[in-house]
């Protein structure tokens, strides 16, 4: 065995130091593994920063309350009755004398995106006097908080960095009532982010949604209150609703969203892999083509097939190696912590980071890997079968 | 008999790096229609040189080359390589044959060269492997045949188009005796029968005799007496 | 024989290598064919350039008043006009897709619509006369398996059916229709606004947006502005744009799809421009020996540099046409998939998809092939014989 280790070794450092002989074709599967994998990166990233962020925005220990079977925020309705039982529920924090719960109610409207100058769904959400303190991450970063019973916004950073129209100190036409954007709030890493919020009631009645809500949300006192909370909307016939912590509710949120991005990644991956291992696999031919007398020689010698099969292994592993490097470096300077913004599943724009997890580069790593060892398999197995013959070694 | 070719004062000299090496100073020669030469010598002597000069594959440094009357020196790469598609058949001492063609392919290869029709090639290439005696192995690919047998598509390759001069430059160099004699017996026949005019470059005295006339280049110089007769 | 022949027999002198370049040639074909094809059938939803639509200026979810479309059909340069509502429905399960559906009113609708919908006369009386019909495209009524004359409960995930307290309304299958390729309303499933307007339990006699058709493109800009300058500072202000402008930053919403789509067809053609650059360049040195014979026998390095560029010419579009034919079955599936739902329905391998497929095959032949080829050309013959 420890021969054979030896023989490798002196195989592969034989491959690998007549590597510049074929640089072309090496440096042509190094970037073709290596664009594959960016690809593969791009899509997986994009994917996981917008699972991060939604799944980021709901916490343990707030209830979110839905229509029954509304699946998403925009098809729900919420009656003020509806609110008023659910206030009155056991395990709801109090503030002084009042419930802290806050109807909400989502509208859109038009921003222009910055890139494009294109018009783009801006989630517009009302929320109660409880909303704010209701959401823990939440700060004013610039101007105050809006004024209940008055036409004023304030607006998330991370929508300010992609969208216009919402600028700190702007006013706005609204359904021919004037606007104004008072202050800045940064919910970082969470939908929150990218939202404008305004006084529920005035939302209500300017855009003629009188007394009808979309969500409640609820502060429990625990994680556990939450589920006694279910239980309590499942008790009363009143209560055609659904309830969830906020964190299951963004879960669910972030799987509709992601899923198709997950799978663009690994059709495109896979797809992009399949021709960079076409690429590969053609260099190592090559490679054991242009070194079958050195190989031949080698046999004489007395080398094993063996160690011609692991030398050819060795070099495919290490060019697809260098590749999944130069994928990831691609990735890490193009587009890692980049922010982009998509639609989301509520219908508005999400503004969220590429986001690169420990997970994905190990992905990647393997994708890379698995080039590898496919590129050098059946090349390694013509090196192996490479005849001991003196004319094979003369030419 | 008239002179097919004449070399007038040829000069040839290569640059290696700095230095100059010259293989032909002055050497004039000609070759009558119809002669078959066996050219010998050492490695080195410039027989190689010589075959490319004849077939237009190589340029004189200074000096005349004639063919048929022609000044081949004269023409430009164009010219020369239609020339040569026209009036010089190559046979190598490794046949040089395309391996992805059959022998019936690579004997029409030089027809492509030609306009004439397909029914006119393949009847030329029928004629061309019956005179080397292959007819039975048009179908065949090079590494399905001998080394004789692949020296005869050879053969029939150069002389399909049917061109006034064949240059040989080691034809026998891979083959064994038997095979050799043969290969020899049918550049003979050519040359009889079909009076073409053969320039034969050979290390082997045996294959040599099939010629006309020997003769012996050492450094760049031909014997003269030889040269004379 | 003849010159392509000979190309035809180098490129297949190594099958193996030749099959792997194929692959990696039909590869970037493929995502090409597939990504491009998508980005079309996002963004170049076919519309007549006269058509127009009139929206909320909040947003276009917001509703208008359904006095508005009375005021729209009535300004001056306006042909015909109808008003649509976005009704959010699925059949059964939403997790078997949503459907397109809009509430519109009959008589209108196939006037605005008229050539974009091919439908029996039998099924345009039944919608012109029957309170609970709806049309369906061919490809979601196959989908479903839905006949003429069925009758179809479908959910709405916004609105509630007043007269049963649920979300769930019943319809009858007026008809089938067809629309021409790419057409805008190739997914839309069509019911009545009568019914709709009667039975929901909030937004009543509120309409989605108004659908027209000016009397020319011409006065497109003119008639916008009469629209939105009418109302300006009221309740609800409108935003009127043409049809195609509003697919487009519809499109848009989901992101930059035509640089992602240009990014990653950039990097799979960067690859391939890299690995058949080299293989070809690798096999036309493996063929040195070989190009020095074809010189010597006469032929000219002109026409030498003609069979090795043939020859990548060669692998280059039989790489493109395996490529688009893996596209075409793949975008087919996906269709079939995707059928109901939001915009797959249309999906194939468009002509310009392939026309410029051809183009981009012919100059991949020419560069991956221009080196080698140039090589060839300049190999000298005494060199490439290893004769001297």
């Amino acid at each position: 065995m420890a021969s054979l280790f030896k023989q490798v070794g002196a195989v592969t450092s034989m491959n690998v130091r007549s590597i510049p002989q074929r640089a072309a074709m090496s440096i042509a599967s190094i970037v073709a593994v290596a664009l594959a994998i960016s690809v593969l990166l791009f899509f997986l990233a994009l994917s996981h920063g917008l699972s991060q962020t939604v799944e980021g925005s709901g916490s343990n220990d707030v209830a979110i309350v839905l229509r029954d079977g509304a699946g998403a925020e925009l098809n729900s309705v919420v009656t003020r009755d509806q609110l008023n039982i659910i206030a009155q529920a056991p395990g709801v924090v109090h503030r002084g004398q009042t419930p802290m719960v806050s109807g909400e109610l989502l509208v859109i409207v038009d921003g222009k995106k910055r890139s494009t100058n294109t018009n783009a769904n801006m989630p517009f959400r009302g929320i109660g006097p409880e909303g704010l303190a209701l959401r823990h991450n939440v700060h004013i970063v610039q101007g105050r908080m809006f004024r209940p019973g008055t036409n004023e916004i304030v607006v998330g950073a991370g929508l300010l960095r992609e969208f216009s129209g919402f600028e700190f100190g702007r006013t706005i036409r609204l359904r021919g009532t004037t606007w104004q954007v008072v202050g800045v709030f940064e919910a970082p890493g969470t939908v929150f982010d990218s939202e404008l919020w305004a006084d529920v009631a005035v939302t209500q009645s300017l855009f003629n949604r009188p007394n009808v809500f979309q969500t409640m949300r609820v502060q429990m006192t625990s994680p556990a209150a939450v589920q006694s909370l279910k239980r309590f909307v499942h008790d009363d016939p009143r209560l055609q609703l659904q309830v969830l912590s906020e964190r299951e509710y963004y879960a669910q949120q972030a799987s509709q969203s992601t899923n198709g991005f997950t799978i663009i990644a690994w059709f495109l991956g896979v797809v992009m892999a399949i021709g960079a291992l076409a690429g590969a696999l053609n260099t190592m031919y090559a490679s054991v083509a242009a070194r079958s007398a050195e190989i031949a020689t080698l046999r004489i010698i007395g080398f094993s097939g063996y160690a011609a099969f692991f030398g050819t292994m060795v070099e495919a592993l290490m060019l697809s190696a260098l590749g999944g490097v130069l994928g990831l470096v691609i990735a890490f300077i193009a587009f890692n912590g980049r922010t982009t913004s998509t639609l989301s599943s509520g219908f508005t724009q999400l503004v969220f980071k590429f986001e690169l997890s420990p997970g994905i580069v190990i992905s990647a790593v393997v994708v890379a890997i698995i080039i590898g060892v496919f590129g050098g398999f059946l090349p390694g197995i013509r090196a192996a079968r490479v005849r001991p013959q003196l004319e094979l070694a003369a030419q | 008999m008239t002179d097919l070719i004449r070399l007038t004062d040829v000069e040839k000299t290569y640059t290696r790096g700095k230095e100059k090496i010259a293989i032909f100073e002055r050497l004039s020669m000609h070759i009558p229609q119809g002669d078959f030469i066996a050219i010998m010598g050492p490695s080195g002597s410039g027989k190689t040189t010589l075959l490319n000069l004849l077939g237009g594959t190589d340029r004189v440094t200074r000096g005349q080359i004639e063919f048929d009357g022609k000044r081949i020196d004269k023409m430009n790469e164009g010219q020369l390589t239609n020339w040569r598609a026209q009036n010089v058949g190559f046979i190598f001492q490794f046949y040089n044959l395309m391996p992805i063609l059959t022998a019936a392919q690579n004997v029409e290869l030089p027809l492509l060269l030609t306009n004439l029709s397909q029914s006119k090639r393949r009847e030329n290439v029928k004629t061309a492997l019956n005179i080397v005696g292959l007819s039975d192995r048009a179908r065949h690919k090079p590494r399905e045949m001998s080394g004789g047998q692949q020296q005869r598509v050879a053969i029939a390759r150069a002389i399909v188009a049917d061109p006034k001069l064949l240059l040989c430059d080691e034809p026998t160099g891979d083959l064994d005796r038997t095979t050799a004699d043969e290969v020899l017996g049918t550049l003979q026949l050519l040359n009889r029968d079909l009076g073409k005019t053969i320039v034969m470059v050979t290390h082997d005295a045996a294959a040599a005799k099939f010629a006309k006339r020997i003769l012996h280049l050492d450094k760049g110089h031909f014997n003269e007496q030889e040269l004379a007769a | 024989m003849n010159d392509l022949t000979l190309m035809r027999k180098n490129l297949w002198r190594k099958p193996v290598r030749t099959t792997l370049l194929l692959i990696s040639i039909m590869i970037a074909f493929l995502l090409f064919g597939v990504l491009v094809s998508f980005n079309v059938a996002i963004t170049d939803v076919r519309t007549a350039p006269n058509r127009m639509v009139t929206l909320s200026k909040i947003n276009f979810t917001e509703s208008l008043p359904i006095a508005y479309y009375d005021r729209v059909l009535h300004t001056d340069g306006v042909l015909a006009a109808t008003h649509m509502n976005w009704f959010g429905g699925y059949y059964q399960d939403p997790r078997r897709g949503f459907l397109a559906v809009f509430a519109v009113d009959p008589d209108s609708y196939l006037r605005v619509y008229r050539d974009d919908l091919h439908l029996t006369p039998q099924a345009r009386e039944t919608f012109l006369h029957e309170r609970t019909a709806l049309l369906v495209p061919r490809n979601i009524a196959e989908r479903y398996g839905w006949r003429v004359g069925q009758h179809i409960p479908i959910n709405s995930n916004i609105f509630t059916n007043g007269t049963n307290g649920g979300h769930v309304w019943d319809f009858t299958v007026a008809g089938i229709f067809e629309t021409p390729d790419g057409n805008s309303q190739a997914n839309s499933v069509l019911i009545r606004y009568d019914y709709f307007n009667d039975t929901i339990t909030f937004g009543k006699d509120r309409i989605g947006w108004i659908s027209f058709l000016t009397t020319s493109a011409t006065v497109n800009d003119r008639v916008a502005h009469a629209i939105d300058a009418r109302f300006a500072n009221s309740q609800d202000e409108t935003s009127t744009q043409d049809a195609a402008a509003f697919n487009r930053s519809f499109a848009a919403q989901l992101g930059n799809i035509a640089l992602v789509v240009t990014l990653v067809v950039g990097a799979a053609f960067a690859a391939i421009l890299l690995i058949v650059g080299t293989t070809m360049a690798l096999a036309v040195r493996e063929r040195t020996k070989e190009v020095g014979v074809l010189k010597t026998l006469g032929f000219s390095s002109g026409r030498v540099l003609r069979m090795v560029l043939g020859e990548s010419m060669l692998l280059s579009l039989l790489g493109a046409a395996l490529g688009l034919l893996a596209a075409a079955g793949v975008l087919y599936i996906f269709s079939r998939i995707n059928g109901g739902g939001g915009g797959g329905g249309g999906l194939h391998l468009y002509p310009s998809v392939v026309g410029v497929s051809a183009a981009i095959a012919l100059a991949l032949g020419l560069v991956t092939g221009l080196l080698p080829a140039l090589s060839a050309y300049r190999m000298n013959i005494i060199e490439a014989l290893g004769r001297r």
